[in-house]
């Protein structure tokens, strides 16, 4: 795989590229994930699943799993301490578990069997009788048993949306048109690490080891849930094994370990088994979008129609915003319309993952756009170059930046696209294999979330000077220890091995959940804002010496250099940090204020620009003629993400959601029994995802600049991006490859072998 | 989880004679297939006999020729054997296009001839199942059948047998030794499978208690022309949706004989007599290999969801053919 990604002109300022600082402990082994907390005599948790996918439990014989030896506990719905549905918005579901005996979906948790083994715990599970009353589920979203709802969208923007007049500009002469439908099928995120809760009760007080992308909303949740102040309850989250959206909200088993800790009045470990993780921390719901595009002779778009349709489980609380997130963006047009609808079915509960909403939107879209190409007889990149947006087409706002036009141009020559022959089924590999060539744009709103952190300046046993930074964030695995390690050293002006960061503690400054890409700029909003703060309390102090070099000056006049607060328009005027720090408290600190908003006031710039990141990504792949099995033979992303910080860990985001795509494109389904509404292919086994043999070529760059109206260093998070545009490319080069359009991911042997 | 006791025994009589007692006994090889199955609740012996110990380790050369193969002898160690590698190349390219080496270092030869389906009915523990409870109906019939067979089927059951190994052994002829209390048999591979018929859960001739040994393979110098073909969704680590495992006799630009059978689309390893025949006295061009994988498949019986496996399997079995047929 070669990464070129510090190496090409031209790019945003970036920094170095580090190697991960917890990449040796993690590759050693020495790192500690939930499951493995540090916690004394912990007793285990098995979690009972419903069998059926709608009904209701008539009754629960729970007396031999009771008499089973080492067993502690049985919480079924009749017995589950009543707990209060509060804070609703930190909630995946509508409901607490165990909270009824209605049954919404295969899979849901009905007991929870607590024993001082795993081994005993998950015998003693096996013993539980449940009778239900059955009723005939509602799978897909053509069942016509299925209640449809038209969501309105709250964190979304306007989910039913139109502006000018779509249906008169289709119908105008000389326009062009597209109309077809395109359909993702339900995905499931499998992490490498399950989900996992160990909790405890201390003094009234909770504390929880979680896998999770939100220690403080979980604290906030867990308070609320259990009638505690938010400081009664820690949540602890130093490392997470990946997450991909399914940590993100809270999902029942937090709050069933916490229930069973309280019950038995010992520490509970319960981690979610790997057929579980298919119903019990959501997945990517099922799609089906239905694109109009109209375009004039010069494939300038007239009209475009997104009309998307998803699912979710009667207590599940997602909409995938597939027109929101791709259409209201990405080209400029003066008739858009796009609508959202929910099916509620008897399938799990559906949540956020990895660019929900942009993902399937962008297959959908950059599919069409490639089929409008192939009806106007234009280059695919020439046909999104002459609908470029300067503002997001939906509110009418200008980008902050928008450098999509040299991804393209710069990916397009990193590719060679100036050699693809257009005409479908006219190249070949040496083995004779059909080769096909597509592209497409990749797009993800730029997110930040109210952030509080703190950077501690003291002085080392060696009489050096050391920093800690600190926020209670997460690292899913995405680098984000290194990267703020980084920025903790540049914005205190020291080496990077002098620097440390902490995060995934609730007792840190609180901060948001590590989705939607938000964390490296609203963390580092609030790094930069700590860091004006350390500049002032180290000011001051430097300020008590008589003569000080620095006297006079503001915390603005001043800042960090070399080991060294300097006048800024007089570097040689300053004095050591250690210097300062020599004689006083173990430590000065700066800590930015709560402040929604942040200092830079980011509701207000909002109402001034759209921010958004776009990007586009180059694709070969090979098609056998006689078995039709695509393989990707290389990719080329090119990416505008504003500063990055280390080209090394964003590259790698950017390749591994590459990867994540070219399995949802070729590989990735979670199939049900249409009867019973079970998950089929529950493993990882079953559910194929790529390995490393189906991983050949990818080159990331990345261009643009900072975008400093964002947040103060510049940066627009890179986490989700990746997975934009792919599938569609990947559908476009096998479309180009083989003359067939396959509009239903995923591209599977039997999809291209079936008549035209 | 349930209770089990466990027994490392030291002898093959010694397992034997462990078979008989109280409770349900199960021989432990690699463990790669029975210990998921208890984990899964789909079977829960409450014996296991570990059969690691019991000296059958070992690639051993057969006075007149061929090999005689341990039957704990690890899929890693077969597949890397020097013997295997240039005599009977079909083995141990099937045995490294299946599973992943973690897998294969633990898999054993025996346990891989005692492969169980990867049909996700079976594997739930709870859907209709004759194969797991007999007489409970087939929930694949009716249900998501994919990765399901197309060949030796019934309406009992349509799992398939999901090895690559014993594909390839069904093309070399192989032979399996057996140890029971009675003493020594040796049945050849193709006759140790049974067709699934009345009793799905019936899947080899193998008798309560019986140990399988060794599997001898014999010195047939054109197996040497061998090959396997594997093809599945994603490149690697992945079960067949199908292969085909052939070795050609080809002489004077005829085929003077052949051995050709097929995973990933059938209820067992399966030898493909009708495409033998067919291919037999022919000479090797893309013509004949269409009707001697058109012979084959002529029986087989799609399903809803696994119709272009026949397709598939069709163009799986004429490039294993090609590819082998251009072997210097």
């Amino acid at each position: 795989m070669a990464s070129a990604s510090d190496s090409s002109p031209p790019v945003a300022p970036v920094g170095e590229p580090r190697d991960r600082v917890d990449g040796r402990a993690k590759v050693t082994g020495r790192v500690v994930y939930a499951a493995e907390a540090p916690v004394r005599n912990a007793v285990h948790a098995v979690l009972v699943s419903s069998t059926i996918a709608r009904g209701e439990i008539t009754a629960m014989d729970a007396a031999s799993v009771e008499r089973s030896p080492g067993v502690l506990a049985v919480l079924t719905p009749k017995n589950m301490p009543k707990l209060e549905y509060v804070d609703a918005k930190f909630h995946a579901e509508k409901r607490l578990p165990l909270g009824d005996l209605r049954i919404y979906y295969a899979g849901q948790h009905i007991a929870v069997v607590v024993a001082d083994t795993l081994e005993r715990a998950l015998y003693a599970s096996t013993l539980l009788r449940v009778s239900y009353r059955e009723e005939p589920p509602v799978l897909g979203l053509g069942d016509p048993a299925a209640k449809i709802e038209w969501p309105k969208g709250e964190m979304t923007g306007p989910l039913q949306f139109e502006k000018g007049d779509v249906d008169a500009a289709l119908s105008g002469t000389g326009v062009v048109t597209v109309k077809q439908t395109y359909s993702t099928p339900i995905e499931t995120h499998n992490p490498m690490e399950m989900s996992a809760t160990v909790a405890y009760w201390e003094n009234g007080k909770l504390t929880v080891w979680d896998s999770t992308q939100a220690v403080v909303n979980r604290q906030k949740a867990l308070a609320a849930v259990f009638g505690l102040k938010p400081d009664q309850v820690r949540v602890l989250c130093p490392f997470v094994g990946g997450a991909f959206g399914c940590k993100g909200d809270q999902w029942p088993h937090t709050f069933l370990a916490a229930a069973a800790a309280q019950a038995v009045g010992k520490p509970v470990k319960l981690m979610l088994t790997r057929q579980q993780m298919f119903t019990g921390c959501g997945h990517r719901p099922v799609t089906e979008q239905t694109i109009t595009l109209g375009a004039d002779g010069q494939g300038r778009l007239v009209a475009l129609r997104h009309e998307s349709k998803s699912d979710d489980s009667e207590v599940g609380k997602h909409i995938e915003p597939c027109g929101a997130g791709s259409s209201a963006i990405m080209y400029a047009t003066p008739n858009l319309a796009y609508t959202h609808r929910v099916s509620r079915t008897n399938i799990a509960s559906a949540t956020f993952m990895r660019a929900p909403g942009e993902n399937p939107g962008t297959y959908a879209l950059e599919s069409a756009m490639d089929e409008l190409a192939i009806a106007l007889k234009m280059d695919p990149v020439e046909l999104r170059l002459v609908n470029y947006a300067d503002r997001a087409p939906h509110n009418g706002l200008p980008f902050s930046t928008s450098n999509v036009k040299e991804c393209y141009r710069l990916g397009a020559e990193k590719f060679g696209w100036s050699r693809r022959n257009p005409e479908p089924g006219s190249m070949r590999a040496p083995d004779g294999a059909r080769v096909g060539w597509g592209m497409a744009t990749a797009t993800y709103p730029a997110h930040r979330f109210p952030n509080q952190a703190r950077i501690r300046l003291m002085l080392d046993r060696d009489g050096g000077v050391r920093a800690i930074g600190a926020a209670a964030t997460q690292d899913l695995g995405t680098g984000a220890y290194t990267v703020f390690t980084q920025m903790t050293a540049m914005l205190v002006g020291l080496p990077f091995e002098r620097v440390k960061f902490e995060l995934g503690d609730s007792n840190l400054p609180p901060g948001g959940v590590s989705g939607g890409s938000a964390t490296t700029a609203g963390v580092g909003q609030a790094m930069s804002e700590a860091a004006g703060k350390l500049r002032q309390a180290m000011l001051k102090r430097a300020q008590e010496n008589s003569g000080s070099p620095l006297a006079g000056l503001t915390p603005d006049q001043v800042v960090f250099q070399g080991g060294r607060i300097v006048a800024a328009n007089d570097p040689s005027r300053g004095v050591e940090l250690s210097a300062v720090l020599k004689g006083g408290p173990a430590y000065i600190e700066g800590l930015n204020e709560a402040n929604p908003a942040g200092a830079d006031n980011l509701p207000a710039k909002q109402k001034a620009y759209t921010f958004q990141s776009f990007g586009a990504h180059f694709v070969e792949v090979a098609v056998d003629e006689r078995l039709p099995i695509v393989r990707v033979k290389r990719v080329v992303s090119v990416m505008d993400v504003g500063r990055v910080i280390n080209p090394k860990t964003a590259g790698s985001q950017v390749q591994g959601a590459v990867i994540m795509g070219m399995g949802q494109a070729l590989l990735e389904e979670t199939h049900y029994d249409p009867r019973t509404g079970r998950v089929v292919n529950d493993n990882l086994a079953d559910y194929v995802v790529c390995v490393n043999p189906d991983v050949r070529s990818i080159e990331t760059y990345f261009v643009g600049e900072p975008d400093l109206l964002f947040n103060a260093i510049g940066c627009r998070g890179v986490g989700e991006i990746g997975i934009t545009g792919i599938a569609a490319a990947i559908a476009n080069a096998v479309y180009h490859a083989t003359g067939r359009r396959v509009r239903d991911l995923p591209i599977t042997a039997e999809k291209l072998m079936r008549p035209a | 989880m349930n209770n089990f006791s466990y027994i490392l025994a030291a002898q093959p009589d010694e397992a034997l004679r462990d078979w008989t007692g109280p409770g349900r006994p199960a021989y432990l090889a690699g463990g790669t297939n029975l210990i998921d199955h208890i984990k899964l609740g789909v079977d829960q012996p409450q014996r296991l006999i570990d059969v690691r110990n019991l000296g059958l380790d070992q690639i051993e050369a057969l006075p007149g020729g061929g090999l005689r193969i341990g039957a704990t002898v690890s899929n890693t160690a077969l597949a890397y054997d020097e013997r295997v590698l240039k005599d009977y190349p079909v083995l141990s390219q099937a045995i490294l296009s299946g599973a992943s080496p973690q897998l294969r270092n633990a898999a054993t030869t025996a346990g891989n001839l005692l492969q169980r389906t990867r049909c996700s009915y079976f594997r739930d523990g709870l859907s209709p199942c004759n194969k797991r409870q007999t007489g409970s109906g087939c929930a694949a019939l009716g249900g998501f059948n994919r990765t399901h067979a197309v060949l030796g089927t019934s309406e009992r059951c349509i799992a398939t047998h999901p090895s690559d190994m014993d594909v390839a052994m069904i093309t070399l002829d192989a032979v399996v030794r057996l140890r029971g209390v009675s003493g020594e048999r040796t049945v050849p591979l193709q006759d140790f499978y049974v067709a699934y018929g009345e009793d799905p859960a019936k899947e080899n001739v193998l008798k309560p208690g019986e140990l399988i040994t060794a599997v001898d393979l014999p010195a047939t110098e054109w197996f040497a022309r061998s090959y396997y073909f594997k093809a599945r969704d994603r490149a690697s680590y992945e079960f067949a949706l199908a292969s085909a495992a052939v070795a050609l006799d080809l002489r004077e630009g005829l085929v003077r004989d052949c051995r050709i059978a097929l995973g990933g689309v059938a209820t067992k390893p399966w030898r493909a007599h009708a495409a033998e025949n067919a291919l037999k006295g022919t000479r090797p061009t893309e013509q004949a290999f269409r009707a001697a994988a058109n012979a084959e498949l002529s029986s087989a019986v799609p399903r809803a969801h696994n119709g272009f496996k026949i397709e598939l399997c069709r163009g799986t079995l004429m490039q294993a053919l090609q590819t082998t047929a251009a072997l210097a």
